[in-house]
């Protein structure tokens, strides 16, 4: 489904080199839900933005559905279109009502019309269990709801993957439990996910693989349990003494 | 304690200044022995034009047909050539029968005309108008390519705005009509509006510039996830989110124009300035017609505040 393959992306600031992805190679198959944790600046994000090409990678291959994403005659905004990603700000667009949000790539990119992209909106609205909000603006809503929304969103377009970038992470404490539980349903419904959190219970609960990221570099790759019970590496023991 | 002081001891404070001002101003006027003439403004705004209708041939009146107000006189040439003229019925000044020669008055007619104030008025608004709407498509045009990727349009703009923001819009406009206008052969008007779009959109391609940067990174980058196309992401999230975070400023660049759009007064463009410098030539009111001309500015600007006033809390809906 997806394939990442020896992965590389650098930084040039301020004189400096950075290898903030530094070789990076992972398989994800159908329905598989896979957590990415590591310690700040490790390389996460910077990693999945090269998934779906928002930032553009320097060596390597990223082939998803088959399509790679280092040929030239990729379209990427089709690709883009295929794979959902959640951010950690919402991102949501200030100037729309909740529904435009959901409404408006629906029309502009899969060319759906108004009453299709209403109903599937409206639906999508219902699951993340905010359906009385639709004609809201969403500095109307709660962080939560509005996670809801970036959440239902990113759902309109029937991605492939979805990608999840510390979606909780600007989240007052009592609403990370309310987009945890849509993440999970969502899991439960074979939704092929790549996620970045540090909510070490939820990757110990839906994750089917946990990869562990330090320095741009993949350091160590299993399942919750054998990676929460006996991790292998220093560093990664060390971090989850940290966080745990 | 009291951040704003609004009492009434300071609000009897301002009209005091006011006033003050009002009368230095009247006793140091009446002093130079300035005869205001008041009277005379008014026939600049609107006045009763009388045109005489005259007789084009030598010949004769055949007929007078009076209908109400307004008279048709048919008039008869020695070469049996018909021609009817319509005066109004008081100001008619032939008879039947009567024979004129060829210029002589038939009658008159008269009708409310626009004053060159009114006039002047008219074509300093449409030279705005028409100078604002080519300032936005090309500060807008500029403002994109001053932060594209692309370097060749990127030093184009660069090279464009400062040229435009380091020299004064009296130059650019001697240089649009004595050095442009006569190298290309473009009207006084062309000119004119030229110089004031040009000078207006590099600054509203600053304004333009600032506003899309002010957008947050993850707005784009929401859309392009979406898989919209940056033009796409320009047009439906970028440009709103950013057009109503410029609209103060851009308004306040518009309300500049008007008020620099009387420079252009210097290539003989007959504007509100223009105008009044032409009536002070044949009338001895100087004073009286610059403040009237001035009070005309205030007002247009005035009027653009509140437009945009109005636009702007239209467009607080979704804050
Ligand atoms: N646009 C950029 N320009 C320059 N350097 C960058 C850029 N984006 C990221 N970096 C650098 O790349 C490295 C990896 O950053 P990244 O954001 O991927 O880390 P992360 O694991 O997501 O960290 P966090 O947990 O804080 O979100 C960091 O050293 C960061 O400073
Ligand atoms: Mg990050």
């Amino acid at each position: 489904m997806i394939k990442a393959k020896d992965v590389v992306k650098v930084f040039h600031s301020h004189g400096m080199t950075i290898r903030a992805v530094d070789g990076v190679s992972t398989e994800v198959e159908k329905g598989e839900v896979v957590v990415v944790i590591g310690p700040s600046g490790s390389g996460k994000s910077t990693f999945l933005r090269c998934i779906n090409g928002l930032d553009m990678f320097d060596e390597g291959h990223v082939i998803i559905d088959g399509v790679d994403l280092a040929d030239k005659k990729t379209n990427i905004n089709k690709v883009r279109a295929e794979v959902g990603m959640v951010f950690q700000q919402f991102n949501l667009f200030p100037h729309k009502t909740v529904l435009e949000n959901l409404t408006l790539a629906q029309r502009k990119v899969r060319k759906r019309d108004k009453k299709t992209a209403d109903e599937k909106s409206r639906m999508l609205l219902a699951k993340v269990g905010i359906p009385e909000k639709a004609d809201q603006y969403p500095s109307r809503l709660s962080g939560g709801q509005q996670q809801r929304v970036a959440i239902a969103r990113a759902l309109a377009m029937d991605p492939k993957v979805m990608l999840f970038d510390e979606p909780t992470s600007a989240l007052d404490p009592e609403m990370v439990g309310e987009v945890l539980d849509v993440m999970k349903q969502l899991a439960r419904e074979g939704m092929t996910m790549i996620v970045v959190t540090h909510e070490m219970g939820f990757a110990r609960e839906v994750a089917d693989r946990v990869i562990f990221m330090d320095e741009g570099k993949v350091v160590e790759v299993g399942t919750p349990e054998h990676f929460f019970t006996n991790p292998q590496e220093e560093r990664a023991k060390l971090f989850l003494k940290q966080v745990l | 304690m009291n951040a704003t002081q609004n009492g009434w001891p300071w609000k009897l404070l301002l009209v005091v200044i006011l006033l003050g001002t009002a009368a230095g101003t009247w006793g140091a006027v009446s002093k130079i022995d300035y005869k205001w003439r008041w009277y005379r403004v008014p026939q600049y705004f609107l006045y009763h034009a009388e045109d005489a209708q005259k007789i084009p041939f030598d010949g004769t009146v055949s007929v007078i047909k009076k209908s109400g107000k307004s008279t048709t006189v048919v008039l008869l040439s020695e070469t049996q050539e018909q021609v009817e003229v319509t005066v109004d019925s008081d100001e008619l000044k032939v008879s039947e029968g009567e024979s004129l020669f060829e210029g002589d008055t038939v009658g008159f007619t008269r009708q409310w005309r626009l004053g060159p104030l009114m006039m002047g008025l008219w074509t300093t608004l449409w030279l705005s108008a028409i100078a604002s709407v080519f300032a936005l498509v090309l500060g807008l045009v500029t403002g994109l390519a001053k932060i594209s990727s692309n370097f060749t349009l990127r030093s184009l703009a660069i090279i464009y705005i400062e040229c435009i923001r380091g020299t004064p819009l009296l130059v650019q406009i001697f240089i649009a009509y004595f050095f442009l206008g006569t190298v290309f052969n473009l009207s006084r008007n062309v000119c004119g509006v030229g110089a004031l779009a040009l000078f207006a959109g590099a600054y509203v391609a600053e304004i333009v510039r600032a506003g899309i940067q002010a957008i947050p990174k993850g707005q784009m980058e929401a859309a392009r996830s979406l898989g919209m196309t940056v033009s796409q992401t320009m047009i439906e999230i970028i440009l709103p989110q950013a057009f109503k975070k410029i609209l103060p400023p851009l308004s306040g660049q518009f309300i500049s124009l008007v008020k620099d759009s009387s420079l252009v007064s210097v290539i003989a463009i007959t504007d509100l300035t223009k105008s009044g410098r032409e009536i002070i030539t044949s009338t001895f009111a100087p004073f009286e017609i610059w403040m009237v001309v001035a009070a005309m500015y205030l007002l247009v600007t005035s009027l653009l505040s509140q437009i945009v006033y109005y636009m702007e809390r239209r467009l607080a809906v979704s804050d």
